[in-house]
């Protein structure tokens, strides 16, 4: 019952004409952002974050966590008119959806995939409304040794959900630690692998790390591939899906909400993975499964839910914790450190509105989702019409803009581009970018328990290993170490 | 051959990172030192690089690089973005973005010279207006004060 007096609360604070306008904003930019190939949530939220510094943190917040989610809603669109993802999440929906849209059923698919969208949506933000409160007020009672060893375990279960090698995981976790220790070490005030250089004494600035390595990189892989899509043209009519449809799509939306909501919780799982495993589970179950590939509304509506409520998932770690799971989740840490909020067990008590006001935009947000998403969609449709070669440009125009404002530092597009060009030789090289950036948010916060922890102890590090729940802790991610290599040993054999 | 490159240059940067860190301090008479977990970073980087080299090289990661037409896109937007690094602070973003956009869309996309000019005036003008005034944003000027 607090949990429901506390949304109330929370109503109260996004009911107001300014919050509601920018929830309403993020909503639209988010589905901008999810139709137009090329440009994910990630990169637009870094670019809209230094427009948040004029704004409370509630209506800053509220307007990144709905592009967020708002990406999610309109990623489908393009995956099912155009074959091209308008975001990693909706790749999964090209298969079923864009066949779909070719045998004239583009209304049914995009239908289902809003109205799926919305329902798991929200179901997963009911779930978030009690289970965030939960593990805040035991995480409460952490210090910073069980800190560290929480951080330790989200980054070794980032490892184990990655697509790629581990080593190179752990490889880019590391580069992370490495990146974030650039600058003055705020403890002693001694510098650290700045060189006697003035611009790195402030370490490398989060945006133009993000916006180079989700940004640029997207750009330089989009032009380099001269990717062109065939857009299905047709006029979009019946979105409301009959009843045959509804048949076949309920049981998936129901499984890909609870689904995507428990891997959004885990670090390193979140809306792509959650889509992914939605699919592989409705085609696993499916009488047919043959269908699947050539139609099957199954698999629209599972992974379009999953993705959705893999969002509301993936906030509660960050809410109740400040653990990012994903690098989406890492820029909002971000986005809440630079407005001087330190996102964890505390932030609930600590700041109430703000906790509250981003839960209860949530369920105001998918009201505005499903109502941009469904009536508009012929709108959105027509801005897959735009050609890439006009786009990009203007999202590289975009991107300087967004690295430039937040210090006001060309120094900072430099960077911006070198992580650009770094990070698309090491895509080609199956690196994944995300460790990086999660590791890059969390390593400042790390290394403060670490040291606080080793401070705190006369027997140095063994205190990690004298604490029931951090003991409890790095033996879980031990174990995860362990799965990794046997993983690894018996696909070898293979 | 370019992945064992990467893999070598892991092993030096991480080795170089370590040797730095040692020099800041690892642990002290106060505790842990500012070197720590820059070291212990570097010592991952350093183990990852060496367990890399020794793994066989899977062909599903040889590295491909972009040849042609392709390498000359990549390599336009790159110029394009670095142009715009430098000529920002003399230029200011309304002529900078202006000349970058012109570039990029003539050089990388083949757009004809009207198109192009016409889009890079455009663009420029929504960013700058959307930014600059809408939003309040500072963005660099030129000598010429826009």
């Amino acid at each position: 019952m607090d949990a429901l007096a506390s949304l109330a609360t929370g109503f109260s604070v996004i009911l107001t004409p300014e919050n509601l306008y920018f929830c309403l904003l993020g909503s639209l930019i988010g589905t901008l952002v999810g139709v137009l190939p090329g440009v994910g949530p990630l990169a637009a939220m870094a670019l809209l974050l230094p427009i948040t510094f004029t704004l409370t943190p509630v209506a800053g917040m509220v307007m990144l966590a709905s592009i967020f989610y708002g990406a999610m809603f309109g990623g489908s669109t393009t995956s099912v008119l155009l074959n091209i993802p308008g975001e990693a999440a909706s790749v999964v929906t090209c298969i079923d959806g864009h066949q779909m849209a070719r045998q004239g059923r583009a209304g049914a698919a995009l239908g289902i995939a809003a109205i799926g969208s919305f329902i798991a949506g929200t179901l997963g933000v009911v779930a978030m409304t009690f289970f965030a409160p939960a593990i805040s007020a035991v995480a409460i009672r952490f210090g910073p040794p069980e800190n560290f060893a929480l951080m330790v375990l989200g980054l070794v279960c980032t490892l184990y959900m990655i697509s790629g090698s581990p080593v190179k995981g752990a490889l880019m976790i590391a580069l992370g630690f490495l990146g974030a220790a650039i600058g003055i070490d705020v403890v002693n005030g001694q510098e650290r692998f700045t060189f006697g250089s003035i611009n790195l004494t402030g370490g490398l600035d989060l945006l133009a790390v993000v916006i180079g390595l989700f940004g640029v990189t997207e750009i330089l892989a989009n032009v380099e591939q001269h990717a062109r899509g065939s857009l299905i043209a047709e006029r979009i009519r019946n979105l409301w899906p009959t009843f045959a449809d509804w048949r076949a799509s309920w049981r998936p939306i129901v499984r890909g909400s609870g689904l995507g909501f428990i891997l959004g919780l885990v670090p390193g799982g979140g809306p792509v993975t959650a889509s992914f495993m939605s699919y592989a589970v409705e085609k696993r179950l499916a009488d047919a499964p043959e269908r699947f590939g050539k139609g099957a509304i199954e698999g629209v509506a599972g992974p379009e839910s999953a993705n959705n409520a893999a969002v509301a998932g993936s906030m509660i770690p960050i809410l109740s914790l400040g653990i990012p799971g994903n690098p989406v989740t890492a820029l909002l840490v971000g986005a809440l450190i630079i407005h001087g909020i330190q996102p964890g067990p505390l932030f609930m008590t600590q700041r109430p509105d703000l906790f509250w006001g981003i839960v209860a935009s949530m369920y105001v947000g998918s009201v505005f989702l499903l109502v941009l998403n469904l009536p508009l969609v012929g709108i959105w449709a027509q801005l897959l019409r735009v050609p890439y070669h006009i786009l990009f440009p203007i999202v590289l125009l975009l991107c300087v803009v967004g690295t430039y404002s937040a210090n006001k530092n060309v120094f900072d597009l430099w960077i911006m581009l070198g992580f650009g060009v770094a990070g698309h030789v090491l895509r080609k090289l199956e690196y994944d970018l995300a460790p990086f950036v999660i590791a890059f948010v969390l390593a400042p916060l790390m290394e403060q328990s670490l040291r606080q922890s080793l401070v705190m102890s006369p027997d140095g590090a063994m205190i990690l290993g004298q604490r029931p729940v951090t003991a409890l802790l790095l033996a879980a991610s031990a174990f995860l170490v362990g799965l990794m290599f046997r993983r690894k040993r018996e696909r070898v054999p293979q | 051959m370019f992945e064992r490159a990467l893999n070598a240059f892991w092993i030096v940067l991480g080795a170089a990172a370590a040797a730095y860190a040692w020099t800041l301090g690892i642990v002290g008479p106060s505790g842990p030192e500012s070197g720590l977990f820059p070291f212990i970073a570097a010592l991952i980087i350093l183990g990852a690089g060496m367990v890399l080299t020794m793994m066989p090289s899977e062909g599903a990661t040889a590295f491909r690089f972009a040849r042609g037409a392709a390498l000359s896109r990549v390599l336009g937007v790159v110029g394009g973005l670095a142009l715009m690094a430098v000529a920002l602070p003399y230029l200011g973003f309304a002529v900078a973005g202006a000349i970058t956009m012109l570039i990029l869309l003539r050089a990388v996309e083949r757009v004809s010279w009207t198109g192009s000019l016409v889009l890079a005036v455009v663009s420029v003008v929504v960013v700058s207006w959307l930014f600059g005034h809408v939003l309040g944003m500072a963005l660099p000027r030129g000598p010429w004060g826009w």
